[in-house]
């Protein structure tokens, strides 16, 4: 299957060798940064790794992994389905509700898969709790509580800019957001406060509650603060048949203390390559490409993520809660 | 130093009493006038059972004349034990939440300023050193600017006590119970003013014996730009091994400290049942708490935590109440105005 990555960032470096393992042939477009990437993972740099315009790689590939800054997102997809590629874009779908909104039907419209990078779905302990709740382990859900924090993005400059990025809400918090829906069902209100403090580097960080329509209520706290902060998340759920919970850092599958140890600070969590979610949403993604086979998480849950997320910046702005409607 | 327990309706009173007994210096003096509910150990032989001198009423209590007294009455009965003491010039150390109304909030700080008497707030959760430790190193500035709080106090449904499931008596349910500790610990270390706040809230678990909400996730907005969320719910199953804790994650512009209060604990399994044996250790907080309080009513300084103190916090409480019934933001300075 011939793959065509656009962008050459640091999640870039989780898709390609991912793509490479699962067998396609992948050919990079990013204005910047495409060969170093290549070479990075073992590839020679050539035509046939590197393109040289977007337009030749859309020629070439049957798959578009968007992996590129957010606000692109819309512009690109919309671009590569109009073509008849299939598209797989990194969270969160699209900056705007509009425009994720618009996205969806346009896969409808043109038969062609949109898949938006949920990775956490696959990540082993949301996947566990997911599994949980549908087995009824946990009873009625009522109350659950998500947080995660790590340093403040600075590697690019538009992580910044709230108008093209959605900032810790959009970029980083969608994540929860989402694990909070998939769990506990569609959102009706949401109300959030959210902060910034200039500074180098600056911090951002957010509180938003979710009334969901099954009853439950959610909190979801993020952070994007000093550059040295490990990646840190966790949950907390708590059902009429009982709680689970998960913290990153309580449970480490390896702690290691030594006097040479890695640089800290991490700008993704750092996975167990033996059921990496990064190569698992792939794997989910690209299986349905080839097979048709269901996904875990689809166009449309990508949507709805970027409407709670959007609904939050918008109460956080507004201060007052927000009322969602199911579309 | 005479010490009067008012009433044994709060579980606290009785850990309280056991602090205090053993005091030299302190005679310890309760009463706990009825009507008690069915099956609750109260009164007179409450106060058998922790081996306590008792008067049958309050009145007795104050003839008995207590230099300060400890209120541990149901929430909503604070404000007249409250005035009494006052009235008898006793210096008083309140049970949270303050009150569960905000007229009786007020009115209890008139009393006890009119009478001259201190009136303290029983928040021990301050007086853990692992907090002291996190106020000295956002003192010396390893925090930078604090930007976002996030704490959780969650815990059982009290059982022992009937009067903690009515909402008229407790002034609410898991918002009236848990919001102020961690209310408290932000004000302690920030001093923020807190602007406005929002909350949700359900009714799912305990739902048989509760009739308030039991579920209940708060935020906070404060001057400065400081954020906080609140969850307050009694989501620690009826069945644990333990009955809760409290969190603290404070972020600053120069990184994070999380505080984990009552989580230090020796942990196994049982061999009959499976079921974990959790062993909780570490400082009592409240003979910290208990020592300030004697220590101001013997010296005539005004501990901390004060009836400001008492006020702000139920502000936030009963704001959090609001919010949550009225599915609004509401803004704490003009609901809650502290006029002097």
């Amino acid at each position: 299957m011939r793959v065509g990555l656009v962008g050459a960032g640091v999640i870039s470096h989780n898709h390609l060798p991912n793509l490479q393992r699962l067998g396609a042939q992948v050919r990079v477009y990013s204005e910047a940064g495409a060969p170093e990437l290549v070479a990075a993972h073992g590839g020679t740099v050539s035509a046939s790794t590197v393109a040289a315009s977007l337009d030749e790689l859309l020629d070439w590939a049957e798959v578009i992994d968007l992996a590129s800054p957010t606000f692109t997102h819309y512009p690109l997809a919309r671009r590569a389905l109009l073509a008849g590629r299939d598209v797989i874009c990194e969270k969160p779908l699209a900056r705007t509700d509009e425009q994720a909104a618009e996205l969806v039907s346009l896969a409808g419209q043109t038969g062609r898969h949109l898949y938006p990078s949920h990775v956490v779905r696959y990540f082993p302990a949301y996947a566990r709790l997911h599994g949980a709740v549908r087995d009824q382990r946990l009873g009625d859900l009522a109350v659950l509580r998500f947080y995660r924090s790590g340093g403040f993005p600075v590697r690019s400059a538009w992580f910044a800019d709230l108008e093209l990025s959605g900032g810790v809400v959009l970029d980083m918090m969608i994540h929860d957001l989402d694990i909070a829906r998939w769990l506990a069902g569609e959102v009706t209100q949401v109300s959030a406060t959210w902060t910034r403090k200039d500074g180098r580097p600056p911090a951002e960080a957010a509180h938003v509650l979710l009334t969901h329509a099954s009853g439950a209520i959610t909190q979801v706290s993020g952070l994007w603060g000093a550059a040295h902060l490990r990646f840190t998340t966790g949950y907390f759920a708590a059902g009429t048949g009982g709680t689970l919970e998960y913290d990153r850092a309580a449970e480490p599958g390896f702690t290691a203390d030594l006097e040479r140890g890695p640089a800290r600070g991490e700008a993704v969590p750092e996975t167990d390559p033996a059921e990496d979610p990064y190569f698992l949403v792939l794997q989910d993604f690209l299986g349905a490409i080839q097979h048709g086979t269901p996904t875990r998480v689809t166009a449309a849950d990508g949507a709805a993520a970027v409407r709670i997320a959007n609904a939050a910046l918008r109460s956080a702005q507004d201060g007052r809660p927000v009322t969602l409607e199911t579309p | 130093m005479k010490i009067g327990i008012m009433s044994f309706a709060h579980t606290h009173a009785a850990s309280y009493v056991r602090h205090l007994r053993g005091e030299p210096g302190i005679e310890l003096c309760a009463a706990d006038p009825g009507p008690y509910p069915e099956g609750e150990v109260r009164g007179a032989a409450m106060a058998a059972q922790l081996q306590v001198s008792y008067r049958d009423s309050y009145d007795e209590l104050m003839a008995w004349g207590p230099h300060g007294v400890i209120v541990t009455s149901e929430n909503a009965r604070h404000r007249p034990l409250v005035e009494l003491a006052a009235r008898h010039g006793a210096h008083i150390l309140c049970e949270k939440p303050l009150a569960t109304t905000w007229d009786d909030g007020l009115a209890m700080v008139r009393a006890a300023r009119a009478a001259g008497v201190m009136l303290m707030m029983a928040f021990p959760v301050r007086f853990a050193s692992v907090f002291a430790r996190l106020r000295a190193q956002y003192e010396a500035g390893l925090l930078g600017d604090i930007v976002s709080i996030r704490g959780a106090n969650n815990g059982q449904l009290p059982a022992q006590r009937a009067w903690f499931a009515d909402p008229e008596l407790a002034g609410g349910g898991a918002f009236a119970d848990h919001v102020v500790h961690i209310a408290d610990l932000i004000e302690a270390l920030t001093r923020a003013e807190p602007l406005t706040i929002s909350a949700i809230s359900n009714r799912r678990l305990y739902a048989d014996r509760a009739r308030a909400e039991t579920g209940g996730l708060v935020t906070i907005s404060y001057a400065g730009g400081l954020i906080a969320a609140i969850d307050c719910s009694w989501s620690r199953p009826a069945t644990a091994p333990t009955w809760g804790g409290l969190t603290l994650s404070v972020a600053g512009t120069a990184g994070t400290v999380d505080l984990d209060f009552f989580g230090p604990r020796a942990r196994g399994l049982d061999a009959a049942t499976g079921r974990p044996i959790e062993l909780p250790y570490g400082p009592d907080l409240n003979a910290p708490m208990l020592r300030q309080f004697l220590r101001g009513a013997e010296t005539g300084q005004q501990p901390q935590p004060d009836a400001g103190v008492g006020l702000r916090t139920l502000a936030i409480m009963l704001g959090a109440r609001e919010a949550a019934r009225a599915g609004s933001t509401v803004a704490l300075s003009t609901l809650f105005p502290i006029n002097d």
